[in-house]
């Protein structure tokens, strides 16, 4: 599984698969923190739709932390103050990364989640279609 | 006259800044940071687009602090943000990746993935609701129950596009030829938080100031372009509010990279293309129509000012310098909320040695006139 594919369901998902993840790494590897986690800022650009050009939108609140478990180097950045999830996102990350063989598992439970996530999403996007217009023509006079 | 240094009022500011919080708790009433989360949406949206910065928390607790005020809220969001390091640009979002909670069109009735009203206060009669002086937390978790457990009345049609991947309506038009199809431009953007603004300005510079401005500032003069100081009237070709996902490159990877990249989040936008009627000359004497687009986005569900930044991108492309609203000094430099707010306050604090000297030259002015 690719990466934005694995930070998506894992940003999304539930508190309890990024850290159960997390804790089967630290239960058998040391984790070194290289980067505690802290608040920082992603500047989104946006592609515009009318010239087709790109522009800044302003900045997204996000934490961010980095470790390393042996020798593998993780990221974890997460929108909002989240230091827990940003560790764990970091832990998760760098057991990709080293590919531990405790990841082979993994695939799995992330696909699981992420349809957990799709059918959610399908739900709300259902009612959103609640207020889609249904236009009726009106009869009209003959001329 | 010379400068005199002078000193004193510590003590007053202090008491000043206890009424402060005095107003804020004297009825008793305190309101917690969870009830402007919950229920102050549209503000929150507006400190948040204002304040350039995207944070519904962060919004929130400024709020709070202002007491409700947009102005000082945004002052204190922006001021939050310059302690923070910038750490990331995001990979470019495309319109096109909206997961779709609204969108209207007012050109056509007829468009591909239908109308969908989402939450809208357009349709409601403006009425205020004494009901909502005396309902109590249990009626609403009834309703809210109820709401969450009803099943949709119908499943989508078959075939119906998901909300993530509905068409863009401009594209019809560029594609029947109505509009000129134009290549992707991937020029890095400028950041006026970076550098300093000079004229003549590029688009993604006008686009950023248009986008964390001022809402009331942005929707008075894209209110004054189309009553008399622009001669335009635009339709809304496409409105949508909707979340877009904001993804990371990898820092240690490959940077164009999508796969490799990470997600980061959320957010959502109000996104509008106008459509404006621009008569153009063929010779002899001929003119035919053509249509501008004119671009506006901005954090939150914020639509008017979507719409009017819209209004004023399509203006400043002009430029037109007959008009008021398509001079870009004129516009960009007095639409951010902390520069207009901030100078205008400023005239209530102390001039005294200034304005001394300027009584001190009419005084000296009357004196020789009365001397003639």
């Amino acid at each position: 599984m690719n990466r934005s594919r694995r930070t998506k369901i894992l940003c999304r998902g539930s508190k309890g698969l990024r850290d159960s993840l997390s804790a089967e790494i630290a239960r058998t590897h040391r984790i070194l923190e290289i980067e505690a986690p802290d608040r920082g800022l992603v500047m989104v650009k946006m592609r515009e739709a009318a010239r087709h050009g790109l522009f800044y939108l302003g900045e997204l609140l996000v934490t961010e932390a980095r470790v390393q478990v042996e020798g593998a180097v993780g990221i974890g950045i997460i929108a909002g103050d989240e230091e827990e999830a940003a560790f764990s996102l970091a832990v998760i990350d760098a057991a990709c990364n080293g590919e531990f063989p405790e990841t082979s598992a993994w695939d799995e439970l992330l696909i699981a989640e992420e349809r957990r996530l799709e059918s959610e999403v399908l739900a709300a996007d259902r009612r959103v279609l609640e207020t889609k217009v249904d236009f009726q023509t009106m009869d009209q006079e003959p001329e | 006259m010379g400068y005199v240094a002078v000193k004193g009022g510590e003590a007053a500011i202090e008491a000043s800044i206890e009424r402060l919080k005095y107003e804020r708790l004297k009825t008793g009433s305190f309101l917690s940071v969870e009830a402007v989360s919950g229920g102050m949406k549209a503000l929150i949206d507006q400190v948040m687009s204002e304040g350039s910065l995207y944070d519904e928390g962060i919004a929130a607790i400024a709020i709070k602090q202002a007491a409700g005020s947009p102005e000082e809220a945004v002052f204190l969001v922006r001021a939050y943000r310059s302690t923070l390091p910038r750490k990331h640009y995001s990979i470019a979002a495309e319109p096109s990746s909206m997961r779709v909670e609204r969108r209207v069109s007012a050109c056509f009735k007829d468009i591909p993935g239908g109308q969908i009203l989402g939450t809208s206060a357009d349709y409601t009669h403006r009425l205020i609701d004494r009901g909502l002086c005396s309902e109590t937390p249990e009626e609403n978790e009834s309703w809210l129950r109820d709401w969450n457990g009803r099943e949709p009345e119908a499943d989508p049609p078959e075939g119906s596009p998901s909300l993530d991947a509905l068409p863009n309506v401009i594209g019809f038009l560029r594609e029947e030829g109505l509009l000129p199809r134009l290549p992707i431009d991937d020029a890095e953007p400028h950041d006026v938080t970076k550098k300093a603004l000079e004229f003549p300005t590029v688009r993604s510079e006008r686009l950023q100031i248009l986008t964390r401005g001022q809402t009331g500032a942005v929707t008075a003069l894209g209110y004054a372009a189309l009553r008399s100081y622009g001669a335009l009237h635009p339709t809304v070709g496409e409105l949508r509010v909707g979340m877009v996902a904001v993804y990371v490159a990898n820092p240690s990877g490959d940077e164009d990279s999508t796969d490799d990249a990470y997600y980061v989040g959320e957010v959502r936008i109000t996104e509008v293309e106008s459509l404006v009627p621009v008569p153009v000359e063929r010779g002899q004497g001929r003119t035919e129509i053509e249509f501008d687009i004119g671009y506006g986005a901005c954090f939150g569900q914020n639509e008017t000012k979507a719409i009017a930044m819209s209004i004023l991108d399509q203006c400043l492309e002009s430029g037109d310098k007959r008009y008021p609203t398509q001079d870009e000094e004129f516009v960009l430099m007095h639409v951010d909320s902390v520069e207009a707010t901030g100078f205008i306050s400023h005239l209530k604090l102390p001039h005294y040695v200034t304005f001394q000297s300027k009584l001190d030259a009419a005084r000296r002015t009357r004196a020789r006139e009365a001397g003639k």
